[in-house]
């Protein structure tokens, strides 16, 4: 609901009205239908009033963290080092480095023989305004962060658009890399996958080879699968330390139809991840899967929705928090069945590992359900790396720092085995393993 | 001051309405000696009143003035609680009626499902009468000052609260409105400014009291239960098991009842708290109940929730003391029309504390129950475990459930686990059971009481036996 | 003696026939086996005489004692003595063996009388001791946690207390390894007398070497398509399913 907001409120990141009007005017290529949206879109969000720790949907979050400037330069001295660059990188389709393409990678020749289209947004905006327009940041915001998903939408300039045709199955993953540069970066990346068609998506947030004090995020990605389609999204967040992230994140899953998305945090200095999961017709399933390594002071907020709409539908979340450091995590997850949903499965588990003594997670899992033929569980665990086993792989010569690597690896491996391409599976692993080498106990000997 | 209408207070009189009434007889006329009515609404004037009726030491009546002014400050809490709260007038509730003299209903008023429940409950003849508001008296009196006799030889002190707050306020006053502070909520507010009524219990060092004490003894009409304050303190190394209402369908005048129960368990000191609520389905039963566990002691609540309209009650404990425990075990069954709104809140506050939480719930017809949560584990501490199951079982379409539990864990020394799930009672079950002959009213109670089996052998077993039936009543209206 | 009379069956699930046309009389004292091919229709034709929901009668009757049991409920059907020893047992959860039996022989007493708890355990402990059922499991919730063999014994169990006129054997050789059986088929042959009348639905010949049938009956696509006495289980498991489907096209 919109308030009413004051001077303050609104100026979040100083993103002004006068902000807004130069990136309007830049977009000189927009048809003027995708700029009134735009402008809606900024009237919102200057309406809306910012998260309060009242908030029901903020509980538990650090409001206070929610501070940026977009708008100021970072000084002398602040520019870090260059960040390593995956080896999965190699392979984007679509590379964008401070909202502005950067690259086009090399496609399969099947692809466009296939009639598969992936191409920038400001391309499909000119090419496809009827799939944007039904499409585009059209799902309801539920999850409590309707003034950063107006923020996106007013400011976004360039992202993916990937459209398959119906019955088309695509072998290859496509890969998409959205690098940031100085100020914020808006990435979007949107997914409609045509009637029985099988498409996987990689997509991978990385910090620029300018880290940045003050460096923000707010990007949005929709999945849509049509019926009987099959979608698999990985995505990787590995901004700089620095960042403050909003990633919204909505999924459609229409009949028979079955979606996949594995989200994996590891940057920023405080991210919101927000991810609701529509079940629409019968027969629609919808995995949601998420791995945290959180350390430092890091703050990782995620916040979850599944909706069963529709009779036989099933939806499975699974979602592995590790914490080291003063690191804090927040999940809060709803299973919502409605009335008519009847033989709906739900299923959700949070489990955090906790290897310090100063980590903190918090966990809300929660169930509104209307239709009594239903099988609904969740589950929350929180603990620490099992002594038995540490002492077990010492027994065998494995020395404590690398025992507790393994362990700890190995409580992420449950949500990784459930990707169906190995050479995700395996590049995801290395992304995750450099960020691994700082996580250790501070009471292994 | 006591308003005009009514009859200026004796000052002789004690505050025991059971004085002139005339128990022999069936019918209604009593003699109205005494009636202390405080009129409806609630005013600095209506706590007043019940302060110099109940002649209490000036402490105590600027306590209850505070906790007024404390109320009337805070707003209703609707941004998470159901917004039926606005439903309550404020207004025309009756603060405190010592009705003595005056009759509720006859007999023929009241309703036949609730004399058939009594009647398959097998409650006692006179008892029925009492529950179902016909007669204002029960005659608890030979029964209590037994039980109280009995144990004030171990040096057990159990009286109301009017009576312990005067009598003796230095055991009493070091606790009260201490481990559930006045500000706490808006409706521990409310029973801080007109509480009345309720069990106030002492039990000294190194006693075990073998017989569980009953808040039934020490019901009377001015204790229909309204605004309860009970406060239960039990010294290094004992033991007291405290049980309160019953299963059978229990009529009220009043719409509002706002409850507070305090425990205190000290060094390895335990304590059970049993409750079966069943009032009828006008009443919004808001209850706050907390217990205080300090070093190696155990607070145990056993809640059980079957009547009301709406029923918010999140019995908590907060563990004070190294290796101190607590535990919730709930079970809620929420019919056409009720909203069971339950929980449990767990607060360690010392190392090697457990916490143990089991809820389950039954939505039957059109009815609601919602699970609320916390478990709260700081930094700093080590050791700690906690495990929370709960579980639901809707059994019509219309039946509606939520669960929100919150868990917050700090450091990496502790053991956390809360699972929940949602399920109906399975067709392939209710036909397994059919084929060896049961029907299917019979097969859906086997199957209910099976789901909460586990939980209800932690009853007594008067409790126990007579929950089975009222869960097997309740099952037999909700079969098609 | 009583009479259980298959008359021309026909059951669909959904809109999808799965008996077409099945004829069969059972008397107490006999024990007629059926066999065939998966999706036969053999286990669906237990659960049909059971009275399962999933099912609809699209064609045909099924009387007990002459009088038709299609409008009858599966409780009602089964206090009048039908007993189905399910395939797949449901599990009970906080419901005890104890109370579950005691509940279902109780719903076979008159009004006003009470079962007697001593002759009751008596007798429940003697039927336990013979299938090799530990006691203590009379405390355990029905079927949770069990084994397959011991879900299976729990079944024959309950028949034994039970004592219906017909016991109707849904695959209770499946998922059993050879000393289960044995113990399984002992029970059902203790049972076995003129008052009982069974019907052996199995897919294997090797449980009718313990359970010796008087009458064996194959199903193919839905119908009865051979029936014959024992000898028949033999050449069925010599010659396999393919013998009669060829059989059949041949005829």
């Amino acid at each position: 609901m919109a308030t009413q907001a004051t001077e303050t409120q609104a100026a979040f990141g100083g993103f002004s009205a006068e902000l807004f009007s130069a990136h309007a005017a830049g977009q000189t290529a927009a048809p003027s239908w995708w700029l009134e949206r735009k402008r809606a879109a900024y009237a919102r969000f200057a309406s809306l009033a910012m998260p309060a720790r009242t908030d029901e949907a903020w509980r538990f979050s650090t409001i206070a963290g929610l501070a940026v400037d977009a708008s100021r330069k970072a000084g002398p001295g602040e520019l870090g080092a260059a960040m390593p660059v995956p080896a999965l990188a190699a392979r984007a389709a679509l590379t964008f480095s401070g909202n502005r393409l950067a690259g086009r990678g090399q496609p399969p020749p099947d692809l466009a023989r296939q009639g598969v289209t992936v191409e920038t947004l400001s391309e499909a905006v000119l090419r496809h305004p009827d799939l944007l327009r039904e499409h585009f940041m059209a799902q309801p915001q539920r999850l409590g962060s309707g003034k950063f998903a107006a923020l996106h939408e007013a400011f976004v300039q360039e992202g993916a658009f990937i459209h398959v045709p119906p019955g088309v199955e695509v072998s290859e993953p496509i890969v998409l890399v959205h690098r940031a540069e100085e100020g914020p970066s808006f990435p979007h990346t949107l997914v409609i996958a045509g009637d029985g068609s099988k498409v996987s998506v990689v997509d991978l947030f990385l910090a620029g080879a300018v880290p940045q004090r003050t460096a923000l995020a707010v990007g949005a990605n929709d999945l849509y699968a049509g019926h009987g389609a099959k979608i698999a999204y990985a995505g990787v967040q590995d901004w700089s330390r620095e960042t403050l992230s909003f990633q919204l994140n909505s999924t459609v899953v229409r009949r028979d139809a079955s979606v996949q998305s594995l989200n994996i945090h590891l940057g920023g200095r405080q991210a919101r991840h927000e991810s609701l999961s529509q079940l629409q017709a019968p027969g629609a399933f919808s995995e949601m899967l998420a791995l945290t390594a959180a350390e430092g002071s890091q703050e990782f907020d995620q916040r979850t929705l599944q909706i069963h709409q529709a009779p036989n539908t099933k939806s499975d979340l699974l979602y592995k928090n590790a914490l080291a450091g003063r690191a804090r995590t927040i999940f809060s997850g709803l299973i919502v069945v409605d009335q008519d949903a009847q033989k709906t499965d739900a299923y959700q588990s949070n489990r955090n590992l906790m290897l310090s003594d100063d980590a903190e997670a918090n966990s809300l899992p929660g169930l509104e359900i209307q239709a009594n033929d239903v099988r609904c569980t969740h589950g929350a665990t929180t603990s620490r790396v099992d002594p038995e086993q540490e002492f077990y792989l010492k027994s065998r010569g494995i020395d404590p720092t690398r025992a507790h690597e393994l362990l700890v690896f190995g409580f992420f491996e449950e949500v990784l085995n459930r990707l169906g391409d190995a050479g995700i599976h395996g590049a995801l692993t290395e992304m995750i393993v450099a960020k691994f080498k700082g996580l250790r106990s501070p009471h292994a000997r | 001051m006591p308003d005009a209408q009514t009859i200026a207070i004796d000052p002789s009189a004690a505050e025991n309405p059971a004085v002139g009434i005339d128990q022999s007889s069936g019918n209604f006329s009593y003699e109205m000696k005494y009636e202390f009515d405080a009129g409806s609404g609630l005013s600095e004037r209506t706590v007043d009143y019940i302060s110099s009726v109940k002649k209490e030491a000036p402490w105590l009546r600027e306590f209850r003035m505070n906790a007024l002014k404390t109320f009337d400050s805070k707003p209703l809490p609707t941004h998470w609680a159901t917004r039926d709260l606005e439903n309550i007038d404020f207004n025309k509730i009756r603060y405190y009626l010592a009705s003595g003299g005056k009759p509720k209903r006859t007999w023929d008023e009241v309703p036949d499902d609730i004399k058939r429940t009594f009647e398959r409950l097998g409650i006692p003849e006179q008892e029925r009468k009492f529950l179902a508001g016909v007669e204002a008296q029960f005659d608890s009196e030979a029964a209590y000052s037994n039980i109280k006799d009995t144990v004030a030889k171990q040096g057990v002190i159990f009286v109301n609260s009017t009576e312990a707050l005067r009598e003796h306020p230095e055991i009493f006053r070091k606790w009260f409105g201490k481990v559930i502070p006045t500000g706490d909520n808006k409706f521990s507010a409310l029973n801080s400014a007109v509480f009345s009524g309720g069990s106030f219990i002492y039990v000294p060092p190194g006693i075990k009291v073998s017989h569980p004490l009953q808040a039934y003894f020490r019901i009377n009409a001015e204790n229909f239960g309204q605004f309860e304050r009970t406060l239960i303190i039990v010294d290094e190394g004992s033991e007291v098991t405290y049980m309160e209402g019953c299963t059978a369908p229990k009529f009220s005048t009043s719409t509002l009842h706002s409850a507070v129960v305090e425990l205190v368990a000290l060094k390895g000191a335990k304590i059970q708290y049993i409750t079966v609520q069943n009032w009828a389905n006008n009443v919004f039963n808001l209850v706050t109940k907390r217990g205080l566990a300090h070093e190696e002691a155990e607070i145990k609540w056993i809640d059980c929730n079957i009547g009301s309209r709406l029923t918010m009650k999140y019995p908590g404990v907060v563990l004070k003391g190294r290796k101190a425990r607590g535990e919730v075990l709930s079970i809620a069954l929420a019919n056409d029309g009720q909203h069971q709104d339950t929980g449990a809140k767990m607060i360690h506050a010392a190392d090697e504390t457990t916490s143990n939480i089991i809820a389950k719930s039954i939505s039957v017809g059109q009815g609601r129950s919602t699970y609320r949560g916390v478990v709260h584990i700081p930094r700093h501490l080590k050791g700690c475990k906690n495990n929370t199951e709960c579980d639901a079982l809707l059994i019509n379409s219309n039946s509606r459930t939520d669960t929100y539990p919150a868990i917050t864990v700090r450091g990496d020394r502790h053991a956390v686990q809360h699972e929940a799930s949602v399920s109906k009672v399975s067709e392939e079950q209710i036909f397994y059971m059919k084929q060896r002959g049961l029907t299917e009213g019979q097969a859906m109670s086997l199957s209910v009481n099976g789901f909460v089996n586990e939980l209800a052998r932690q009853f007594p077993m008067e409790y126990s036996v007579e929950l089975k039936r009222l869960i097997d009543l309740e099952m037999e209206g909700s079969v098609g | 003696m009583s009479i259980l009379e298959i008359k021309d069956l026909h059951v669909a699930i959904g809109d999808k026939p799965i008996v077409r046309g099945v004829s069969l009389t059972i008397r107490t004292g006999e024990v007629h086996a059926v066999m065939g091919p998966n999706g036969a229709g053999k286990s669906t034709l237990a659960k049909v005489i059971a009275g399962h929901p999933d099912y609809t009668v699209t064609g045909g009757d099924i009387h007990l004692d002459g009088h038709s049991i299609l409008e009858m409920e599966p409780d009602e059907r089964a206090r009048a003595g039908l007993f189905l020893a399910f395939q797949y047992p449901s599990e009970i959860p906080g419901v005890s063996i104890a109370n579950f039996l005691r509940a279902a022989l109780q719903a076979r007493m008159a009004e006003g009388e009470e079962l007697d708890a001593s002759a009751y355990y008596k007798r429940l402990y003697e039927k336990m001791d013979f299938l090799k059922i530990d006691r203590k499991f009379t405390a355990r919730s029905v079927n949770e946690g069990f084994s397959g063999g011991e879900k299976k014994r729990c079944e024959i169990l309950q028949m034994a207390m039970i004592e219906p006129k017909f016991g109707l054997m849904d695959e209770t050789d499946s998922g059993l390894d050879i000393d289960a059986l044995k113990i399984v088929a002992e029970g059902v042959n203790r049972l076995r007398g003129p008052g009982l009348g069974m019907l052996l639905i199995t897919h294997y010949q090797r449980l009718l070497n313990y359970i010796v049938p008087d009458f064996v009956h194959v199903m193919h696509e839905g119908r009865i398509v051979k029936s014959g006495d024992k000898t028949l289980a033999l050449e069925l498991d010599a010659k396999g399913y393919d013998w009669v489907k060829n059989e059949l096209v041949v005829a």
